[in-house]
């Protein structure tokens, strides 16, 4: 039991917490054992009576926030560097189109296969560091792993069962599915879980606008529905969502592949819960947090009326809800009973908490909690509260601490640089370390669900166009880009600039670094 | 050999070592299966073989059974069963396909193994008229010295040779009567212990007719040897082991021929440089005609290449690919390139050294032999046809056969690279009614191409009813890419028409879908065949199972028994020259 006192952007709709899901005010967040939270109390009252002497972590000004929600992304594919086919003048299509690039599948799923096949746990690792520097708590888009497993250090949405084994919680599907499979996915949604779909992805207009309209045929339109991207449903389109669930906003990659994005107003005036995702890191922001941003610049240049708190919502309570469908546990609020999943985020005594947010950098991340427990932060911080098995790395200019431990027992101590060594091995010679692994996993003789299986990890994203077995038939031709820093750098903001086809919106993403 | 090399002292070891039973009495017994590790086993068979076996509806069509029903049939006795009767019934199921990529692996004690008499059979003549040669002795085999290469077999263990082939051909694979028979004379001295029992027969008595006339019997013992596979052989741990096409059980023959007949050659090539030419393996009267390996190294397999009769080309050039590449000149205008095997992991270096190979060979026009070849890598067999041809070579195609079990597993994400481009057609042929998935290649058109032609002269191959798989493949790619005219020893190739996985494979590709098997007892396993191929171009849509490749009929001679293939290479010659 510990708790942290800061400024307490708390979001919950408890009203005993605090009038408006808008209040912000300094307090304390008392977080459980159990990995939720007990109480949430305001000024220096004081929390439940079991928490006394327990220790509070004073953060002062900064702000304590939900953990940040990320409702889109592909993780296997986020140590990668931002893509782009060299041929293509014109924006894409939809989701069928850059496939086919002539550079999409050695520029994506070559080295995205060498990481998941060498060395899947250290590619986790990595990713899910990507995440948690910028404050993320749950992330959505695991790759398929054939030993799912309860989050180890940010949640994986798509795995996350609490222990349960279950799951069916929250189901995916990043591919085009046919009316068959939604209508299964519309039961399933009616049974409980959470279906999170890849849907209409492409320009106003174009065919995919059709995946909509067969979801809706299939009776997927429900609260558990949740439509990734959605940029080729019109006003109309969304207004017949009359049992109204979610769509994911992910203007960074619609803006980098297509030139357009989701008609935001139009989803929400349905009712919708819109909600941020990152998306991969080959048309992606780094994490949510740089969503924030993209989506700032997205709104504000289509004239858009998105506050900064709008935006702060949706990586915080509107997917928490959302989540909240499917797995029956709340996060994304601050509140008695949701998930302690918190993150502190400095920020200046008086300043506007959710332009704050808006505007922060991973520089500003300072302490992020998943379940209760302190996984990363400063020094100081995450000494302060008592976070396991540190490990140190350097995050923009600052010395940073990550609660690491090696995925096979989740309690040794396993050191970042080895993390990233291990990556740059592959990195290195591809061709030998693929090789040696597809040894290593044909020697198991065992069930591969078995505990003590090696774990396999499969790619999500569409394979693109190449030979039939998707690979070279030459390993050694696959070329593994340096990993992508964690933070956005000087390199990755140059490579926004006159790329893409977001003409020029995404340029204003240099002022918040 | 001296007594004080070091090298001849490794071979001597390795040869000694090869050997893991002197007799079939010494072979240790196999795993006992209880009841319950017998359902394991037919119900994973069950499993396979009707969820996954790409020739089933053909099978069941052309045989008139179904191995599915056998199987369910056996289950309900297994437990009555001896391990003898149960292994057994098991083993006729699935040989009763005729199918050498579908094989029951049982539980012996130890992996690898080939039981071995110490002499080949060859036959030469028509088919129906038939006549049987001792063709090869190995070195110590027998001390009767009239048992020698030349000597015509007339009865096995006391019943007329020809028959005693018919009789065995029946427990042998092969889609025809002609591959069966094949298969079941190069089983009579040669069977690979993985995919079948051990030999009846503790000893085998051979009456044979001497070159004299004479009729005498000797016996023989069986002996077992683990001949292992070459180091340049696919990795099964690989990708490419996924895109093999081979006779498993063949293979290990070949293996063991080799280790059996030039015993100096087969220790050796693992060593860096070519091997020095060994001792002739053959008794002095059949090396002096045939001059073998006179100064380049001796053949690379079990049957022996031996120089032509003229004399002419009769060394072979060095290769560090000895386990599956051979040539040499046979006159001053001709060469010969012989394919022992595609079992390479490595299809960039057999091309390279294939090329190598070639371009020193003289340039008037080339015999491709490719006789015996059991197959191996796919796309080591599909990426050679392009070096003899300017034609654009079009591969053969690949599909699954269209059931749940197929749509489970191409749906699989972790099969997504592997199997993602049937996924579509096997999910509309729920709705289609189509019994296969779309065929396509496993060879892209673009690698089948990518060299172009090496080979400036005229080419011919030849095959025969050995010749399976991947060596059906490359027989099917010369004939429908024009390449040159293909002579067929017998009726056709051998019509191996699949990409066959091992149950290992299989199991790993169902891993987290619904289907998962589980880990077989014992190590019991099963090879299947997972992809039918289909042809292309010239015989566009025509399975090769079964069928194989017929080609420009020819039959063996007694010469070319005995005289290194005279009369077949005179006839490949002889098309060469028409153009």
């Amino acid at each position: 039991m510990w708790a942290i006192r800061g400024r307490v952007v708390a979001l919950s709709d408890d009203r005993s917490v605090a009038p408006s899901e808008s209040a912000v005010f300094t307090g304390r967040v008392w977080i459980d054992d159990d990995g939720r939270v007990a109480a949430v109390t305001r000024s220096t009252r004081p929390g439940p009576a079991r928490f006394d002497g327990c220790p509070v972590v004073d953060v002062g000004s900064s702000l304590v926030l939900p953990g940040l929600i990320d409702l889109h992304n592909h993780l296997a594919y986020d140590t990668l560097p931002l893509w782009t086919e060299p041929s293509q003048a014109v924006p894409f299509a939809h989701h069928d189109s850059w496939p086919r690039a002539r550079t999409y599948a050695a520029s994506t799923t070559w080295p995205a296969y060498a990481f998941i096949t060498a060395s899947p746990h250290e590619l986790l690792a990595y990713v899910e560091t990507k995440a948690i520097v910028g404050g993320t708590t749950s992330v959505q888009g695991s790759p398929p792993m054939n030993r799912p497993r309860d989050g180890w250090l940010v949640r994986e949405i798509d795995d996350e069962s609490f222990g349960t084994g279950d799951r069916n919680k929250v189901l995916a599907s990043v591919l085009t599915a046919k009316p068959a499979d939604l209508a299964d996915r519309a039961n399933r949604m009616r049974a409980g879980s959470l279906f999170v779909y890849h849907c209409a992805e492409g320009q106003p207009g174009s065919l995919v606008a059709r995946e909509y309209t067969d979801a809706e045929s299939a009776g997927c339109l429900q609260p558990r529905f949740v439509a990734v991207h959605a940029t080729a449903v019109d006003a109309a389109g969304f207004a017949r969502w009359a049992d109204p669930g979610a769509v994911v906003w992910s203007p960074f990659s619609n803006l980098w592949l297509y030139g357009v994005t989701t008609d935001v107003p139009a989803a929400r005036d349905a009712g919708l819960a819109v909600c941020l995702g990152a998306d991969w890191a080959p048309s992606g922001s780094k994490n949510v947090l740089g969503e924030l941003k993209a989506a700032r610049l997205a709104a504000d240049h289509a004239g858009w009326n998105l506050s900064d708190e709008d935006l702060v919502r949706m990586v915080t309570c509107v997917p928490g809800d959302v989540l909240a469908r499917g797995w029956g546990r709340q996060t994304g609020r601050l509140q008695p009973g949701a998930l302690a999943d918190v993150l502190v985020l400095r920020a200046e005594r008086g300043a506007d908490p959710f332009a704050s947010v808006v505007a922060a950098t991973e520089e500003d991340v300072d302490l992020v909690v998943i379940d209760g427990v302190a996984r990363y932060g400063t020094p100081a911080l995450t000494a302060a509260a008592g976070a396991p098995d540190l490990t140190a790395l350097t995050v923009g200019s600052r010395d940073m601490r990550l609660s690491l431990t090696h995925p096979d027992d989740g309690t040794t101590p396993w050191g970042w640089d080895d993390v990233v060594d291990r990556l740059e091995a592959v990195r290195a010679d591809p061709q030998a370390e693929i090789t040696a692994a597809q040894a290593r996993a044909a020697a198991w003789a065992g069930s591969m669900s078995d505990e003590g299986a090696p774990l396999r990890l499969a790619l999500d994203m569409p394979t693109g166009v190449g030979p039939v077995g998707g690979l070279p038939r030459d390993l050694g031709t696959i070329v593994v880009p340096p990993l992508e820093s964690l933070m956005p750098d000087d390199a990755w903001l140059a490579q926004v600039v006159g790329r893409g086809f977001h003409e020029g919106v995404l340029d204003g993403l240099r002022a918040y670094y | 050999m001296t007594t004080t090399d070091p090298r001849d002292a490794r071979v001597r070891r390795l040869l000694a070592e090869a050997v893991t039973a002197t007799t079939l009495a010494d072979v240790p017994a196999a795993a006992h299966l209880d009841g319950g590790e017998r359902l394991q086993v037919v119900d994973t068979f069950v499993t396979v073989l009707g969820g996954l076996y790409s020739h089933l509806p053909a099978k069941r069509a052309a045989y008139a059974s179904d191995p599915v029903q056998g199987l369910t049939l056996l289950r309900r006795r297994a437990v009555d069963l001896t391990d003898a009767e149960f292994h057994l019934a098991l083993t006729g199921i699935l040989t009763g396909l005729r199918d050498a990529h579908t094989r029951y692996v049982g539980p012996v004690a130890a992996r690898g193994q080939v039981a071995t008499l110490p002499f080949l059979i060859e036959a030469h003549g028509p088919d129906h008229e038939p006549h049987f040669l001792v063709t090869k002795v190995g070195p110590g085999a027998t001390t009767d010295r009239s048992f020698a290469p030349g000597v015509e077999v007339l009865a096995w263990n006391g019943v007329p040779i020809a028959r005693a082939v018919e009789v065995h051909a029946d427990r042998e694979t092969g889609g025809r009567p002609d591959a069966r028979r094949s298969r079941a004379l190069e089983s009579l001295t040669f069977r690979a212990l993985d995919y079948g029992p051990p030999p009846d027969e503790h000893w085998v008595v051979v009456e044979y007719r001497t070159r004299r006339g004479a009729t005498r019997e000797t016996r023989f013992d069986w002996t077992v040897v683990a001949p292992g596979r070459a180091e340049t052989a696919v990795s099964r741990a690989t990708r490419a082991a996924l895109k093999v096409a081979v006779d498993p059980a063949a293979d290990a023959v070949r293996r063991a021929k080799k280790l059996t007949f030039v015993p100096e050659l087969w220790a050796t090539e693992d060593e860096a440089e070519p091997a020095a030419p060994p001792p002739p393996p053959l008794p002095r009267a059949s090396t002096t005609r045939a001059g073998v390996a006179r100064a380049g190294g001796a053949a690379p397999s079990g049957r022996l290449p031996t120089g032509n009769a003229g004399g002419v080309g009769t060394d072979w050039i060095p290769t560090p690919l000895q386990d599956v590449l051979a040539a040499r000149a046979l006159d001053a205008d001709h060469g010969l390139l012989r394919l022992w095997s595609f079992d390479v992991g490595d299809d960039a270096a057999y091309l390279d050294e294939m090329t190598r190979l070639l371009g020193l060979l003289p340039a008037g026009g080339v015999v491709v032999d490719l006789r015996g070849n059991p197959g191996g890598l796919v796309w080591a067999a599909e990426r050679a046809l392009q070096l003899f041809t300017d034609h654009p070579v079009v591969p053969t195609r690949f599909s699954l056969v269209a059931t749940p079990l197929t749509r489970l597993m191409a749906a699989s994400p972790f099969n997504r690279l592997e199997l993602e481009a049937w996924n579509g057609s096997l999910q509309d042929a729920v709705s289609t009614g189509e019994q296969y998935a779309q065929p396509l290649p496993l060879t892209d058109p673009a690698w089948c191409n990518d060299r172009g032609r090496v080979y400036p002269g005229p080419a011919v191959a030849v095959v025969d009813p050995n010749t399976y798989s991947s060596g059906d493949l490359f027989a099917a790619g010369w004939v429908d890419n024009d390449v040159g005219p293909l002579v067929a020893v017998g009726q056709a190739t051998g019509g191996g028409g699949a990409n066959v996985w091992t149950l290992s494979q299989v199991r790993d590709a169902l891993a987290g879908t619904e289907r998962a098997l589980p880990p077989m007892p014992a190590g019991t396993s099963l090879t299947v065949a997972v992809r039918r191929t289909i042809r292309s171009g010239r015989g566009d849509g025509i399975p090769v199972e079964d069928l194989g490749i017929a080609g420009v009929p020819y039959d063996m001679t007694r010469d070319d028994l005995l005289r290194d293939n005279v009369d077949l290479q005179a006839f490949c010659l002889g098309l060469l020259r028409a153009g």
